[in-house]
């Protein structure tokens, strides 16, 4: 098995690119020997078959197939009409994960990019700019699995009046307070698993809106201090309504973030407690081979974070018309 | 390695190919149940000249459910599946092969007279018992380890009096006359798997207060959650985690990992006297608190529930191993597995119940809970570990919920025959 594997891997490391190869030199001797006008009309399309076909086999064809397998049974045998779509919107389970994934939609996108925007401002202003940047952006290269288990131990819980291993316990219990459950306890969990949300998020907005940041001219921002304004005007009415394309893509990536959140979740509760959230969710019905379920939920997600995509790419296309 | 494959699921029609000599194994095991599988298989491989290619493999039900479906390549010989429907759908596609054939008839006999009657008996003589592998009234998983869960394990410089006779008696203990703050230490947290330490808690409560057949029934879907006898599990269960009785409160045992949570045992002073957990728990005491087992700490079995007919069902759980490809080099290694032999080399490296009663334990735990494995009338399987798996985490979760807050019971219980009923309906 051992050898297979070494096998397919060279296959697919060397063999693809000069299959790629073969396809574009050949391809080109036979393009050359048209006439002028279709070489001009038929090249374009020569030289994107292969992308347009990896793209239409490995992300259209497989979203069809989740569309048709959402409405199937599980053991993709029957067809059975919109039973799976009813099982999300009304088992409380599936409900619990709804409502939490709207409160990661709110919660970490607005303090991700409120934090992002405030950092990137402050920090504008000082001296030891890169210094406290390259601290904010440090849990951002972390994977999401270790800064769970990170936080996992800064939430640690041990029994009251002994020794608390966990960071935020350890602090309560300096201020005479007896220790909190946090991911277990309903009225914090959620908040905790957010919380690590936006610390991992929080340096990637700061990045993005301080380099559109820099890029507002100094001379504005004189001219606005020249007219009178002060800095918390300049702020306001100058700097944030320049920064706002910047704010609506940062905006609507940590949207589809907030959408997508599942190894957070995954790793410090498992769902447990009323914390699931819907990419959860539809890991367990995958773990449950109940993969009609599981292809309703992806379809969920997916018809709602498309709208979010289109405000992207048009915000993208924006700005490279301004350009 | 195909040519290898190809022969070895040809089933020896090239007679002295290479699979008579060669024979594939894939297993769950790492670390030192590795190391001692290994050693199992040394003198396999020295006497027979037969090589193992061994491979661990976490994931093996889901590869072989794949492979058989698809028809392709399987191990010679790996972990049968533990899914009753698995099971039954594995034998009519012949996929398994029996342990009658594996063995012949004499081995087989021997195996069978040898091995704890609970994991090759069917209870009553019923021709199909999934959960240990019959089906037809033919064998097809053989059995090589056990470990017995529901144990009662203390600190024998804390707990110096005698085990209770049942469980009112051990709930009406008091801790305070041992110097230790509460009766019980409990700890539920397990990752991703959270909530299964509590639910062997619950099932040795329920097999032995309602019997098998109700604990069968409810593993298969049959017995509804809020139905008088796992309600009345639940409530039992409930006073074992209560604020009262368990070390630290329900947010200790829902924040403390399962194999730290017999620590506070041998603080002083000590948190608890007890912690429920099954035979292997006596590394981690080792480990975590350099205690030894038998002069430290030793054990007591599950007190009875008040119902002796009752009494002889014991949880446990096995490990077992499948042939996939019959072969002369994979009958060999399943006849070989099956001698006491090979189980006393797993019984010597520790860890560990063999599934052969006459093997010997130089380990004084392991010595007592091969008596208990003995004595057991039903070994009875993990409830979770045989519902469907949306039921599985769904009765993990729901046990964290009640310990959270009890007075949610009604409500949990109705969610699960909410899930029950769905679960089995699509399974």
């Amino acid at each position: 098995m051992g050898i297979d594997q070494v096998v397919a891997a060279v296959v697919a490391v060397v063999g693809v690119p000069l299959v790629l190869l073969g396809y574009i030199i050949v391809g080109e001797q036979v393009i050359e020997r048209l006439p002028e006008s279709v070489q001009g009309w038929i090249r374009p399309y020569f030289w994107a078959l292969p992308a347009v076909g990896f793209a239409t086999i490995f992300m259209v064809y497989p979203l069809l197939r989740t569309v048709v397998i959402s409405f199937r049974n599980s053991a993709d045998t029957d067809w059975i009409g919109l039973a799976n779509y009813k099982y999300f919107f009304t088992f409380p389970d599936t409900l619990t994960s709804l409502r939490n994934s709207l409160l990661w939609l709110v919660f970490y996108t607005f303090f991700a990019v409120f934090l992002g925007l405030v950092i990137a401002i402050l920090l504008d202003r000082v001296r030891y700019e890169s210094l406290a940047k390259i601290a904010i952006f440090l849990p951002v290269p972390i994977s999401a699995v270790a800064a769970s288990i990170i936080w996992k131990f800064m939430f640690d819980y041990q029994p009251p009046g002994t020794p608390q291993t966990g960071t935020l316990n350890a602090l309560i219990g300096l201020i005479g307070r007896d220790p909190v459950a946090w991911l277990v306890n309903s009225t914090t969990n959620n908040a905790a698993l957010i919380f690590v949300g936006i610390w991992t998020a929080v340096g990637f907005c700061m990045v993005i809106i301080s380099a559109s940041l820099k890029a507002i001219s100094s001379e504005v921002l004189e001219a606005a201090r020249i007219d009178g304004a002060n800095e918390f005007e300049i702020v306001r009415l100058v700097v944030t309504p320049l920064l706002w394309p910047t704010i609506t893509v940062v905006g609507t990536t940590m949207l589809i973030n907030a959408l997508k959140t599942f190894d957070i979740v995954y790793v410090m509760t498992n769902g447990a407690y009323d914390t699931d959230v819907i990419a959860t969710q539809m890991f367990s019905q995958l773990q449950h081979a109940h993969y009609g379920r599981a292809a309703a939920v992806g379809v969920v997600l997916f018809v709602a974070i498309v709208p979010l995509l289109i405000v992207n790419i048009r915000r993208f296309q924006q700005q490279e018309e301004q350009r | 390695m195909l040519l290898l494959l190809a022969c070895s699921s040809g089933g020896g029609t090239s007679g002295g190919g290479a699979s008579s000599t060669d024979v594939t194994v894939w297993t769950a095991w790492g670390g030192d149940e590795l190391k001692a599988f290994k050693d199992v298989l040394a003198p396999f491989q020295s006497s027979t000249g037969i090589k193992v290619h061994l491979t661990t493999n976490r994931d093996s039900t889901n590869q072989l459910a794949n492979g058989i479906a698809a028809g392709t390549d399987l191990p010679d010989i790996a972990p049968g599946p533990t899914d009753p429907i698995q099971v039954k759908s594995w034998v009519s596609k012949g996929a398994l092969k029996s342990i009658e054939t594996a063995l012949g008839s004499d081995a087989f006999k021997a195996y069978v007279d040898n091995t704890y009657p609970a994991l090759t008996t069917a209870p009553g003589g019923a021709s199909d018992d999934p959960y240990i592998g019959i089906i037809g009234g033919k064998h097809y998983v053989l059995m090589v380890k056990t470990q017995v869960k529901g144990l009662f394990w203390y600190n024998k410089k804390v707990f110096t009096g005698t085990a209770p006779k049942s469980f009112d008696e051990l709930l009406a203990m008091n801790p305070s006359q041992y110097g230790a703050q509460k009766i019980f230490c409990a700890g539920f947290e397990s990752g991703a798997a959270s909530g299964w330490p509590a639910s062997d808690q619950i099932d040795n409560i329920i097999m032995r207060q309602s019997g098998d057949q109700v604990y069968i029934n409810w593993i298969q879907g049959k017995q509804k959650f809020t139905s008088a006898e796992i309600k009345l599990g639940y409530q039992t269960f409930l006073k074992e985690v209560s604020a009262a009785n368990v070390y630290g409160g329900s947010n200790t045992a829902l924040s403390t990992n399962f194999g730290k949570a017999g620590d506070p045992m041998f603080n002083t002073p000590p948190g608890c006297l007890f912690l429920e957990q099954a035979t292997f728990i006596a590394n981690f005491f080792h480990q975590n608190k350099g205690v030894t087992a038998g002069t430290d700490f030793d054990f007591f079995a599950h007190p009875s529930m008040g119902n002796s007919q009752y009494d002889g069902n014991v949880n446990g759980f096995y490990d077992n191993f499948a042939m996939y490809n019959d072969t002369p080099a994979a009958r060999k290694l399943m006849q070989y597995m099956a001698t006491k032999d090979a189980q006393q080399i797993w019984a010597n490296d520790g860890g560990t119940l063999g599934a052969i009663k006459s093997l010997t334990y130089s380990d004084p735990i392991f010595k007592r809970a091969a008596d208990i494995a003995n004595s057991a009338k039903n070994l009875l399987v993990t409830a979770g570990d045989f519902m469907p798996s949306d039921m599985q985490k769904a009765f993990w979760q729901s046990l964290l919920n009640v310990t959270r807050d009890p007075g949610s019971l009604d409500k949990e219980l109705a969610h699960l025959d909410q899930v029950q009923a769905a679960a089995y309906a699509s399974s």
